[in-house]
């Protein structure tokens, strides 16, 4: 076999307790090949995370494993049979909806009961513990479609447990579920696997990997890599430094040319730089070195890869990356000053008798990425749209490039490039006449428009392929040339609305060097994300929670606010310790990682207390240690202290 | 299909499930109770096929009283109503739109007839639309033959006197003729959107994934929608005819037992229709069109609804024979309008047990996978 980036960690003989094993499984729709030869191992009791973009075959093998779908080739087994035999011991959550909006909690409960066969006496017991496990139980009577996201699926998840199923098959449970009840999830999940289900989930985010026992990377219809989070970041054989320093793109700029043979990557964030190097004393030493040239001092500290590195490594084995062409700004370019761009006052909006965003102010200056964060229906959309003049404001003003009225006069509109949510190009055109139609709408004078063509195709390495049909293009190649399109009349305001949803990493990453381009030339871009890992981009951020700013920053800040450390444990038996320390500490301070705790502790003595909590339950911490805040720590620490502040 | 037996718990979980959800939903609602009335009126109060009001224009040369009679006999009825044209030229008013026909009556009218000779009266027809066209003929001619014989002229030759009566609706009251049909055709499109639409919706939204993967079979989903929304459209049924009963003076002439039981049957191959169209759309929309194009147009053309069944030529005839509605039509003005012997027309129910059959057969195998095509 070519494909030499397949690492199968345990390839001996398999354990009597595979409960999902694939060969060379194989799936196409008509000629297009959604999944190819994949080799897949699920063991008894672990949750087992596919880990991959949209688009990469997730879905398709997730059914052909439920049972709802056929294969092309290869052979599947699961429970030792068929899928379609095995499917009265499997729950499958699907994607879409897997519930009934029109029905209550209790009647979407009692329909999947009857579909699986559960006698009475055991359904009611059974829904009982599974709904006092969910938290649900006060919402019995209510409709389904009225529960929030997060409850939404929490209910899914009762229905597909509450026929106790051996194998439980997640596709995307979290994607529209804001942090606090996505990290509720999965430790439901981890509760769930402790009983003994083996359950795998699919999932595009590359944190929720963290959370299991073993994943698989799949990245069009291939399965890249397979072993648990650590053995795949140890396949690196690399170490990350995280490097703080004024003047950061120049720095990164001299990193990326002088020293190819001693670091192998380069990463820039909104406060951070990221660089992975195999000899981590003599990169620290270098980076110094050239900070001292410099005149900055330079802050390094060092830290494992992420399996984002891991991910986008990997991807990169496949082909060299398209170098980035250089975008010919007319503009001259502007400094970032502490001139501000859009300035928002109070403001808040209404829609009848509710405020989707109340009291919101920000400030962004030109040059800066300005992130604002939060869950699906925290405001963030219907910010966005106040701030660049498509709704109006109930209360409080705005200012946007120094104007306050009139923010829809076409002169105002030119200077403003705007790339929403929903995919923006003509699906049925080709990719030449889109960017054709683009820089007509936008006005660019035709001297330039060719030039800017070919620059926002090269971008995407669609060079030479513009005849084609733009609906053909894979998810990422669109979100960049659809960001082409917004871009090439030099905007001098940048609002992106969730530009990077579904996109695989390395394309996700070619995507932030643009912007970051744009950024450096002066443009102010405000963008906004409920993925609150690639929020580490921004320069500053808001996160929004119910319409309201929560907290305000830089992601290093945001985190140093954070009060308390954040303990890694290690414990032997892992959930009976989880559980324990859950009682005993607020649950938003405790979490689980597939075989580690996070506990947020806030005093010296709680890891004291800790640490007599376990052992009293006769479970054993083995070791532990400091970790950084991430910035999803950080939103869930803020919201919960938030509520608790409101309770009392 | 698995050999798994049928399970009837689970059937009736179906049907429990699909009831809920039909409640909650204002909208299903309305299409199920207040549309199907509201075709009920259109049908009942708008389709006329008895022509009347036609305006005549009369062109009289004769000034004999024989000849005014004969104009007020023209008249008499409320068929044919006297235009307000006044002129001489018999074309103009057929020209301008002011009259249907044009009648004629010589000069010498009167004292033709009263010498006992031959006398013509000549009407010009507007034949844009030949059905009317072939009324206003058939009328003018009726009233000629009426005046003559009450007359008293030409009794020579009337040797044979023909009485015409007419049966099961003497008065021929139009709404005896349509409102029985338009219960069928209610009867037949309103359950048959339901139950497609409420199939297609499973795919649409992707909830069928979980019954796919469930061992339910395909014969148990299928019988569980068909409880539930032969149920609702057993209500309809009850809805219509009770506005049917106050609105348009309808009454059972027949067997009540003979008409329910065709109705049931009827019910149900409307539901097994609508989920057969729900097996095979992929979404909603397809589903519409599948149970608007193939269910309506079959039943509203095919079914002698409107146009009697031995009028439809064949190869069309052939269809006919196998559209649901035609069979209940005849059920229906067996009961309401013609009231024979119970069950003496004893193959509507057989044609309609057939039809169950095999559309439930179709159904059920259409969605035996019970997985995702491709």
């Amino acid at each position: 076999m070519t494909d030499s980036a397949t690492i199968v960690y345990d390839s001996a003989a398999p354990s009597p307790d595979t409960v999902v094993r694939a060969k060379g499984l194989c799936k196409s729709y008509g000629a297009f090949e959604a999944v190819k030869a994949v080799d897949l191992e699920i063991r008894s009791g672990e949750i087992f995370g596919l880990i991959g973009p949209d688009g990469a075959g997730k879905t398709s093998i997730f059914h052909i494993m439920g049972g709802v779908m056929k294969w092309s080739g290869g052979d599947i087994e699961v429970l030792g049979t068929s899928p379609s035999q095995a499917r009265p011991q499997i729950g499958y959550l699907t994607q879409q909806f897997s519930l009934y909006l029109d029905l209550s909690v209790e009647e979407n409960i009692r329909y999947s009961a009857s579909l699986r066969n559960v006698r009475r006496e055991e359904y009611r017991e059974r829904t009982d513990d599974l709904l006092r496990l969910m938290d649900l139980r006060r919402f019995k009577s209510r409709l389904a479609g009225n529960l929030s996201g997060g409850m939404k699926q929490k209910l899914a998840l009762c229905c597909s447990l509450v026929a106790r199923p051996k194998l439980l098959l997640l596709d995307e449970p979290t994607t529209g579920v804001d942090p606090v009840s996505r990290r509720e999830f999965w430790d439901i999940l981890a509760t769930v696997a402790a009983e003994g289900v083996t359950i795998a989930v699919a999932t595009p985010y590359l944190d929720e990997a963290e959370r299991c026992n073993r994943i698989a990377l799949i990245y069009e219809g291939r399965i890249k890599q397979t072993g648990t989070p650590d053995e795949l970041k140890d396949s690196l054989h690399l170490e990350r430094l995280e490097v703080r320093a004024r003047r950061q793109a120049e720095l990164a700029g001299i990193l990326e040319k002088e020293s190819r043979d001693l670091i192998s990557d380069v990463q820039q964030f909104g406060d951070r730089l990221d660089i992975l190097v195999a000899d981590p004393a003599s990169a620290q030493a270098l980076v110094t070195g050239i900070g001292e040239r410099l005149g900055i001092a330079i802050d390094v500290s060092r830290q494992r890869p992420t399996l984002e590195n891991v991910f986008v490594h990997s991807l990169r084995k496949e082909g060299d990356e398209e170098q980035m062409p250089e975008f010919d700004f007319q503009r001259a370019r502007r400094e970032r000053n502490g001139e501000t761009a859009i300035v928002a006052r109070q403001m808040s909006r209404r829609f009848g008798d509710f405020w989707a965003v109340k009291g919101v102010s920000i400030d962004v200056g030109y040059g800066e990425i300005f992130g604002l964060l939060g869950a699906n229906g925290a405001g963030k959309t219907t910010t966005i749209k106040m701030l660049c003049g498509l709704i109006g404001v109930t209360r409080g003003e705005m200012e946007l490039c120094g104007q306050k009225g009139n923010l829809r006069s076409s002169s105002l509109r030119g200077r403003l490039g705007y790339m929403s949510q929903k995919f923006t190009l003509y699906d049925d055109l080709t990719v030449f006449e889109n960017m054709e139609f683009y820089c007509g709408v936008y006005g660019i004078s035709p001297d330039l428009r060719a030039r800017r063509i070919a620059w926002a195709l090269e971008s995407c390495g669609l060079a030479g392929q513009e005849s084609l049909i733009t609906g053909k293009l894979p998810g990422g190649w669109k979100q960049r040339l659809a960001f082409g399109a917004c871009v090439m009349h030099e905007p001098e305001v940048l609002f992106l609305d969730e530009p990077t949803s579904g996109v695989d990493p390395l394309a996700r990453r070619q995507l932030w060097d643009l912007i970051r381009t744009f950024a450096q030339n002066g443009t102010a871009v405000l963008v906004t994300t409920h993925f609150l890992e690639e929020a580490e981009h921004c320069h500053r951020m808001a996160f929004m929670a119910g319409g309201e700013v929560v907290a305000q920053g830089s992601p290093g800040e945001i985190k140093a606010e954070q009060p308390g450390q954040l303990i890694e444990l290690r414990a032997q038996p892992i959930q009976a310790a989880y559980l324990a320390l859950k009682d005993s500490f607020e649950s938003w301070r405790v979490s689980i990682f597939a075989d580690r705790i996070h506990l947020v502790a806030l005093a010296e003595r709680d890891l004291d207390k800790a640490s007599r909590i376990v052992t009293e339950t006769g479970a054993k911490i083995s070791s532990h240690r400091q970790i950084p805040f991430s910035l999803e720590d950080s939103f869930i620490g803020i919201v919960e202290r938030a509520q608790m502040e409101v309770v009392r | 299909m698995s050999a798994a037996p049928c399970d009837f718990s689970r059937i009736f979980s179906q049907a429990v499930k699909e009831l809920a959800q039909f409640r909650r939903d204002p909208i299903t609602v309305g299409l199920a109770f207040l549309l199907p009335l509201i075709a009920l009126f259109l049908y009942g109060y708008a389709t006329r096929l008895e022509v009347k009001g036609m305006t005549v224009a009369v062109i009289n040369h004769d000034q004999g009283k024989l000849s005014r009679d004969y104009i007020d006999r023209l008249f008499s009825t409320n068929q044919m109503i006297p235009s307000e044209w006044t002129g001489s030229s018999p074309i103009e008013p057929l020209d301008r739109g002011l009259a249907r026909a044009t009648v004629i009556i010589p000069p010498e009218f009167s004292r033709n007839i009263k010498a006992g000779r031959l006398s013509t009266v000549q009407a010009m027809v507007d034949a844009t639309d030949v059905n009317n066209a072939r009324v206003i003929k058939n009328g003018i001619i009726g009233t000629t033959n009426f005046f003559i014989e009450s007359e008293g002229l030409n009794k020579a030759s009337k040797i044979l006197e023909p009485h015409i009566r007419l049966w099961f609706n003497p008065g021929r009251e139009e709404s005896l003729y349509i409102v029985p049909g338009t219960v069928a055709l209610v009867l037949w499109v309103f359950p048959s959107l339901l139950a497609s639409l409420s199939l297609a919706r499973e795919k649409e939204q992707g909830t069928i994934l979980q019954l796919y993967a469930s061992s339910m079979t395909a014969f148990e989903l299928i019988a569980g929608k068909l409880l539930a929304y032969l149920t609702v459209a057993l209500c309809e049924a009850v809805v219509v005819l009770l506005a049917s009963f106050v609105f348009f003076g309808i009454r059972f002439v027949g067997s009540p037992v003979t008409f329910f039981v065709d109705l049931v049957l009827f019910a149900a191959c409307a539901v097994n229709f609508g989920l057969l169209a729900g097996s095979v759309a992929a979404n909603q929309n397809a589903a519409v069109q599948i149970v608007a194009t193939v269910g309506f147009t079959t039943t509203l053309l095919l079914s002698g609804f409107i146009y009697p069944v031995r009028n439809i030529t064949y190869p069309l005839s052939l269809i006919s024979n196998v559209v649901p509605a035609r069979y209940f039509i005849e059920s229906c003005r067996d009961s309401f309008v013609r009231g024979p012997e119970p069950f003496s027309h004893w193959y509507i129910p057989v044609a309609l047990i057939a039809g169950n059959i095999i559309l439930l057969r179709l159904s059920s195998k259409k969605m035996s996978a019970m997985q995702l095509r491709g």
